[in-house]
Order: C-alpha cells, then sequence, then structure tokens
C-alpha cells in the first residue's frame, strides 16, 4: 500500500510537469503578446518594446525562458504579473480560498445527493420515485450551468429577493464573527446550488447503473440463497461494491469542476480564482495564466491521487 | 429405508412480461430419496437451472409464475412462508453455481464473507468459530486455511470453486443443488473435485442435484438421471440403466451425441434441428419435429410419463411396451 502511495504520488509529479511544459508552449504559439498590451494601442516605439521585452525576459530564446520559469516556479516564485507588476502568487493566494469554498462542498454535496437518489432508485426501480427521479437528473443535465444561474438568480434574488444575487460578502454591512459566516453562506447559497445541480446528474447515473448491476450478480444470489436478511446484503456487499465506480466519477468531475468554475464564479461576480484567469487571458497575462493552470493542474493531481488511494482503500483488486 | 428429501409434483415455471409468456418448465415431478445424487440434464435453454432456481425460491416474483408443490422435508419450498425459507436456506437446502469467480463478492476477504453466512444462522457464535468450522472444510476440499484471509481475485478458478462448494456445506445441508459447479473447470481439476464431492456424501450424509449439461459427470457422480428438453422432464431413471439402454428418442440422442470411452467407436451424431420456441403451447409432443421415430400418436396429444421400469419412467409413447 505504501509502495502504490508513493508511485501514485510520483506519477502525479510527472502529470504536473506535463502540465507545465504544454501551457508554456500553448501560451507562446496563441496569437497576441503582452508586450503590445502593456505599451497600449497607439504606442509603436520601438525602443520602448525592446526595454519591456528585456525587463521580462522575453528577448531570450524560448528554451531560456523555459528553463528560468521552470526554476523560479520550483523555488515558489510564480514571477510578476505583466500587467499589475505584482508576484502572482499573492494574487491566486487571495484568490484561491473562495474558489476551494466552492469547488469542495459542493462535489462532495452532489455526491452524497447524487448518489443517494441513484440508490433509491435503483432500489425501486420502475416506481414513481424512480420515474421522478430519472427525469428531474435529465432535464439538469441537459441545462447549461451559467443559464440555470441566471435563472436562479431571477427566482432567488429578483423575484423572492431571498438571497443575495452576486459576491461573496455584503460590503456595506462590514459583518465580523458568527455574523461574517452566516453572511458569506447566504453568499454560497446560489453559486453552491448551481453547482451541486449541475453536477447531481453524474452522480445520479452512475450510481444508480452500479446499483442495479451489483444487484445481478451472481454472489448476491448467493446471499440470498443463504437466508441473509436483504438489508444486510444492502449495505454491506452492495453498497460497497457499487460505490466504486462513484468514487472514480468523483475523480473526474473534480477535474472538470475546478476548471470549470469559472464560467459560476463570473455569473455571480464571486471573487476566486476563475475571473482572475479571465481576465489574465483577456490581458495575455502569461505569468498569471502559466500559475493559474499550475494550481489548477496540482489541484487535480492532488484530487486524483486521493481518489486513487480512497479506490483502493475500497477494492483489494487496485493495490498493486 | 429410503426416506424422500424431495418430492417434486406437477412444478411449473412461467416466465412473464408484458408481451408473451415462456413456458420454461412444464409438468415437472420426480422425487429424491435420502442419499441420492440425481443428475439432471439436458441442453441450454431446456430449463433446468429455472427448475433450480425455482426450489430455491431466486426467482424474480414480478416476471416469473411458479406453480406445482415442492415437498422438502415435510414442507413446501414452494409456498412456505419467508421466515421458514430463510431458516430453511443454507442450512438444510444450499447452492453452488457455476461461476465462482463471480460467487464471491470481490472487495471483501473470503474469511469475511464466510463468517456472515455462518452468522446468519448461528447469530451468537463466538469469534472464530466459523473460521474453525471453514478450516475443516477447507481441508475436505484440499485448501489451506490461508485462504481466510485472502480476496477472491488472489486465488484460481479451481480454488474458488473449492470454496464455493467447501462453503455450501458449512450447516452440513441436507441438500446441496450444484448448478453446472464443475462445468467451468478443466477436466483434471473437475475430475477431482467429483470425487471428493463423492467422499464427502458418504462421510455427510447428504443429497445432492447436479444439474449439467455434461452426461460424463453424471456418469460419475450420480445414481439417478432426470432428462429435460425444452421444459419437459422427458426421462427419469436410474443413471446406470438410462445409459446403457435410453428409452426416450431425445435421451438417446443425447447420449449419441457424446463420446465413448469404451466400448466400439462411432460417429458422433447431433440432434437435427434445434430447440422449439417456448413461448408457444404444443399440444403433441414437444420433441416430435426432431424425432426419428414419431408417428401419428405422436402429434395427436402431448404424451404422459409411461413407466419403463422401477423408478424409471419416459414421456414418450412409444414407451408403451418397452423400448422405443
Amino acid at each position: 500500500m505504501t509502495k502504490y502511495v508513493i508511485k501514485r504520488l510520483f506519477s502525479g509529479l510527472i502529470t504536473i510537469f506535463l502540465v507545465f511544459v504544454i501551457n508554456f508552449i500553448l501560451i507562446h504559439i496563441a496569437p497576441g503578446d503582452p508586450v503590445s498590451v502593456m505599451m497600449g494601442k497607439d504606442n509603436n516605439d520601438p525602443e520602448l518594446r525592446a526595454a519591456l521585452m528585456a525587463k521580462y525576459g522575453l528577448d531570450q530564446p524560448l528554451y531560456v525562458q523555459f528553463y528560468r520559469q521552470l526554476t523560479t516556479t520550483i523555488r515558489g516564485d510564480l514571477g510578476d504579473s505583466y500587467i499589475y507588476s505584482r508576484p502572482v502568487v499573492d494574487m491566486i493566494a487571495e484568490k484561491i480560498g473562495p474558489t476551494l469554498l466552492l469547488v469542495f462542498p459542493s462535489a462532495l454535496i452532489a455526491l452524497i445527493i447524487g448518489a443517494a437518489m441513484g440508490i433509491l432508485s435503483a432500489r425501486h426501480e420502475g416506481s414513481v420515485i424512480d420515474v421522478i427521479f430519472s427525469g428531474l437528473t435529465y432535464i439538469l443535465n441537459a441545462m447549461p450551468s451559467f443559464w440555470l444561474g441566471l435563472m436562479l438568480i431571477i427566482l432567488f434574488a429578483t423575484r423572492l429577493n431571498l438571497l443575495p444575487s452576486s459576491g461573496m460578502i455584503d460590503v456595506r454591512a462590514g459583518y465580523t464573527g458568527f455574523r461574517y459566516i452566516l453572511d458569506v453562506l447566504r453568499h454560497l447559497a446560489l453559486p453552491l446550488g448551481t453547482l451541486v445541480l449541475i453536477n447531481i446528474p453524474y452522480y445520479y447515473r452512475i450510481a444508480k447503473s452500479s446499483v442495479l448491476q451489483v444487484t445481478n450478480e451472481e454472489f448476491i444470489t448467493t446471499f440470498r440463497a443463504t437466508g441473509m436478511s436483504e438489508r444486510k446484503i444492502f449495505n454491506k456487499y452492495v453498497f460497497k461494491n457499487a460505490i466504486l465506480p462513484v468514487v472514480t466519477v468523483f475523480g473526474i468531475t473534480m477535474a472538470f469542476l475546478i476548471s470549470g468554475v469559472t464560467l459560476i464564479e463570473t455569473v455571480f461576480a464571486w471573487p476566486g480564482t476563475g475571473r482572475l484567469t479571465l481576465t489574465a487571458i483577456n490581458q495575455r497575462d502569461y505569468t498569471v495564466l502559466m500559475g493559474m493552470y499550475l494550481v489548477v493542474s496540482v489541484m487535480v493531481a492532488l484530487t486524483m491521487i486521493v481518489v486513487d488511494i480512497v479506490y483502493a482503500l475500497l477494492d483489494p483488486r487496485i493495490r498493486y | 429405508m429410503s426416506e424422500t428429501v424431495l418430492s417434486i409434483d406437477n412444478l411449473c415455471v412461467t416466465y412473464k412480461n408484458r408481451q408473451k409468456k415462456v413456458y420454461a418448465v412444464k409438468n415437472a415431478s420426480f422425487s429424491i430419496e435420502k442419499g441420492d445424487a440425481v443428475g439432471i440434464v439436458g441442453e441450454s435453454g431446456s430449463g433446468k437451472s429455472t427448475l433450480a432456481m425455482a426450489l430455491l425460491r431466486l426467482l424474480p416474483a414480478r416476471t416469473a409464475e411458479v406453480t406445482g408443490k415442492a415437498d422438502f422435508l415435510g414442507r413446501d419450498l414452494l409456498t412456505v412462508d419467508d421466515k421458514a425459507l430463510a431458516d430453511l436456506r443454507w442450512k438444510e437446502l444450499s447452492v453452488v453455481f457455476q461461476k465462482a469467480m463471480s460467487s464471491f463478492s470481490p472487495v471483501h476477504r473470503i474469511g469475511e464473507q464466510i463468517e456472515d453466512i455462518y452468522r446468519v444462522h448461528t447469530p451468537n457464535a463466538q469469534k472464530g468459530e466459523a473460521k474453525e468450522r471453514a478450516v475443516e472444510l477447507l481441508k475436505l476440499v484440499n485448501l489451506g486455511d490461508r485462504v481466510w484471509r485472502l480476496y477472491p481475485h488472489e486465488l484460481s478458478g479451481g480454488m474458488l470453486q473449492r470454496v464455493a462448494i467447501a462453503m455450501s456445506l458449512l450447516f452440513n445441508p441436507r441438500l446441496l443443488i450444484m448448478d453446472e459447479a464443475t462445468t467451468a473447470l478443466d477436466v483434471v481439476t473437475q475430475g477431482q473435485l467429483l470425487n471428493e464431492i463423492k467422499h464427502m456424501e458418504e462421510t455427510l450424509d447428504m443429497t445432492r442435484i447436479m444439474i449439467t449439461h455434461d452426461m460424463s459427470v453424471v456418469a460419475a457422480s450420480c445414481n439417478k438421471v432426470v432428462v429435460m428438453y425444452a421444459g419437459d422432464i422427458v426421462e427419469v431413471g436410474p443413471v446406470k440403466k438410462v445409459l446403457k439402454t435410453p428409452a426416450h428418442p431425445y435421451t438417446q440422442g443425447l447420449l449419441g451425441s457424446f463420446p465413448s470411452l469404451k466400448g466400439e467407436t462411432h460417429a458422433l451424431r447431433a440432434i437435427p434441428g434445434s430447440i422449439p420456441d417456448l413461448s408457444q403451447q404444443y399440444n403433441e409432443c414437444i420433441f416430435a419435429p426432431r424425432c426419428p421415430h414419431a408417428t401419428e400418436a405422436c402429434r395427436k396429444a402431448r404424451p404422459e410419463p409411461v413407466q419403463v421400469g422401477e423408478g424409471w419412467s419416459s414421456r414418450c409413447v412409444l414407451c408403451g411396451g418397452g423400448k422405443a
């Protein structure tokens, strides 16, 4: 098991390095350059251009740029933003908290609700509950996340006036302590709710099909033939076998969620890394983009490692 | 001295859905005495597994309709209430399925699964009691106690099949149903297991139903044979007599399609035609379309079982005066 964990960590590191390389290449072959943006639209002074290129090392050959970027990154320095001249690490650090607050709880809640609905549906296949849940998840699955977010804003913020439509805190109120937490939760409700609703169908479908499949396995028939109670069979044997694919799906959707949360952050003006990324793309802010992609890939890689280890704990066949 | 363990009377199983019904087992009747080893043979789709699943009450009530009687130690298996059924299961009536690989949960240790099954009927068992019993049985099928700590994927198919057999004997059941339990094994392993099973029967005083499509398994390990064709029991009788002088044309055909080790070699013959559509009800002998001896009489009505010898009957009109 220890060997497996070490192996997994190592392959995670390689993944992150590859992401680093690919990002570096992609950003450099994309059209547009940061110097033009910094110089402004109507300025074409070649001297200023050369000075800026020299200042940021953009006049060096690509492999030098790559080497410098790699070594500084390893030292924990992601460089300064081309546009804001601030350390990228600081910029990301102040935005990552709100994003994590959105991503992890929504993934967990979606997992629990989706899997519970799926299990219930499978246990009562063909019943009214099953039909309602299936229909509901089809509809949710077909909705674009930003559209659902907007609809929720219209319903809960505009019409019912129950929840705030954007931001993370009420700036004017200046709450502290418990009131502050409550305020954040109120602001969190809609973006979190949107993400949960969007992710429920994946867990629902995989949990339902997985439970149905395991229920038809021969060993379940064997346990029935031994006179074991249905409850025990389900709670112990069906559940543990059926939960495995759900864990896999959790890893996959987490990756999508971490990178796809940008849209939701934009809709709800959530002060997370999503907007930071979007602005950086528009301004060709290479260092910020590189930093963000790196952070995202590290988060995805870490999540995958955790998921793989959980999987190995649940399934003895994985521990090679 | 012979005591009837299981007596099946007019058992019918019909699978149904909205569009149609499939008559999988029709009017099955036979009985099993204590100490018997009964082989149920027939080709795929003849209803032999369905019959076993019906006896074990493992068919889904929504899609399978079971009628008739199956008297097991004085209780009707088909109508006994759930609680009494749960008491009978595994303690008196246990089963080994064909695919041992999938007969265990892949993510639980074998010991844990056996322990759970042991506790179904002895909830207050001391710690270690189940293991003690299991190790004893594992020894019987030539496996060490090491198996207890292993996961199913760490064993070979043959070993798992042995574990499944050992597990089925946990409570010394009166009747053991082996549904193609040796089919997936190679002939050497199969032969070993059959010998072990026969040996165990002598020591454990057990009655066995052996479902198979392999005549050699029946010949090697049973004393009574039930031949099924398209849901009908076409012939029931003592193995030695049936194998030597099969009364029903289908049995003759079935035997003709197996090679014989002893005696003269002859060309293997396949039975021409294929199994009839079981969603139809037939008012003739079900085998008539494929039968080389079929006459007018065969197509007039469904034949009733005819007594051929002692404990030997055949559902064929030609058997009235002896051999067809």
